[in-house]
């Protein structure tokens, strides 16, 4: 016992801080790093070596690994530029979307391949938040069929598949063909824009939502509205909590457009050319 | 989507941009050129291979959309997130006590 605790110890006092009483009962505390203050005037751009970079007063901005931050688009690094601009007194890295997207994408900390996250996402698939509606509640029923087809019916012609809907716990499994587009549409995108969808998945839980959402068929407002349709149906019932629902909302769309931005900045499709004048 | 809503957008981001500013004016912001710049590019398709002006209209109203989600986010946050225990000072003051040194 002694022993399992000693190997505990050491192996907590590389990780974590903690505190331990007398009778080894054990505390964890998690240390977060303190928010920082504002250290620069002015932020902007740099183009060097056909990459975006974004400067603080004179010092360039690195990512939390170290590396250099590069990003291809010039708008993207100008939002990024803004972003850190618009941190008033401490910098909130936890709320900047759009830095923490380029900062994944660029230092990659979990090594995903793009295959890797290609595959979870056409996995995440099957349990598509749109794809299961609901069995008790009529009126509920009657709202998801009302919003949640249209989407429904818009992916299916998009990419000339047929998904099924449930409203039972298990589901037809989606057929293999179904994901085999998918993978082809997703791959055909470059690494960058992968997280943007995984990370977009994530918000909306649901990847029909967050295909729709960068090709455009919904704004980024509704597709958070459809993602938190039963939530929004029962707050209707019993009430809005502002620290909660509200807080939540904002978020959800706040995450989904920085990642319909990073999609869109980052796929070749944004270049744009000028013709030349006659 | 028709010309003056294009417009409401380009004014939304302005107010939000400024909002969002420490200093408070948008005499030298980078972003906001940039985005001036290319409502003048796309406001006329005829000399230009550009892409369908739908899209830089989606993409103008959900960079509106963040600016505005992660202000409000922001503002909800800092109302009701917890600031830690009060002070003996606050709590006597709450319930209109006064401390034993506080004049009478």
């Amino acid at each position: 016992m002694n022993n399992i605790l000693r190997n505990c110890r050491s192996l907590l006092n590389k990780n974590y801080n903690y505190i331990l009483f007398k009778n080894e009962h054990i505390i964890f505390r998690r240390n977060y790093a303190a928010v920082r203050k504002r250290f620069y005037r002015k932020t902007g751009i740099l183009y060097n070596d056909g990459k975006y970079e974004v400067t603080l007063d004179q010092r360039k901005l690195k990512t939390p690994n170290g590396n250099l931050f590069t990003v291809e688009s010039e708008p993207l690094a100008l939002a990024v530029a803004a972003e850190w601009d618009t941190q008033k007194e401490k910098i909130q890295q936890n709320s900047m979307y759009l830095s923490t997207l380029c900062n994944t994408a660029i230092d990659n900390p979990n090594n995903l391949t793009k295959y890797d996250m290609v595959q979870y996402i056409v996995n995440y698939l099957d349990t598509d938040t749109i794809l299961f509606q609901s069995n008790e509640n009529e009126e509920l029923y009657k709202l998801q069929v009302q919003e949640w087809d249209p989407v429904l019916d818009w992916f299916c012609n998009r990419f000339q598949v047929k998904v099924q809907k449930s409203r039972e716990m298990c589901t037809p499994a989606i057929s293999d063909e179904v994901k085999a587009t998918i993978s082809k549409h997703l791959l055909s995108y470059n690494f960058a824009c992968i997280h943007g969808y995984v990370f977009g998945v994530d918000t909306l839980k649901s990847v029909i939502l967050t295909l729709a959402c960068a090709e455009r068929f919904l704004t980024p407002e509704k597709a958070a509205l459809l993602s938190r349709l039963e939530e929004e149906f029962q707050l209707g019932k019993w009430g809005r909590v502002e620290w909660a629902h509200d807080l939540n909302q904002q978020d959800l769309q706040a995450r989904l457009s920085a990642t319909v931005l990073f999609i869109h900045f980052n796929s070749s499709s944004w270049l744009t050319k000028q013709k030349s004048l006659l | 989507m028709n010309f003056s809503a294009s417009l409401k957008t380009l004014r939304h981001i302005t107010h939000e941009l400024r909002q969002s500013s420490p200093q408070g004016s948008l005499k030298d912001s980078l972003v906001l050129r940039y985005i001036f710049d290319q409502y003048h590019k796309f406001k006329t398709t005829e000399q230009q291979v550009c892409k369908a002006q739908e899209e830089v209209n989606f993409i103008a109203n959900s960079y509106l959309c963040y600016l505005r989600s992660t202000r409000k986010r922001q503002e909800i946050h800092d109302q009701y997130h917890g600031r830690g225990e009060r002070s003996v000072e606050e709590t006597a003051r709450l319930v209109g006590f006064k401390l034993p040194h506080d004049p009478k």
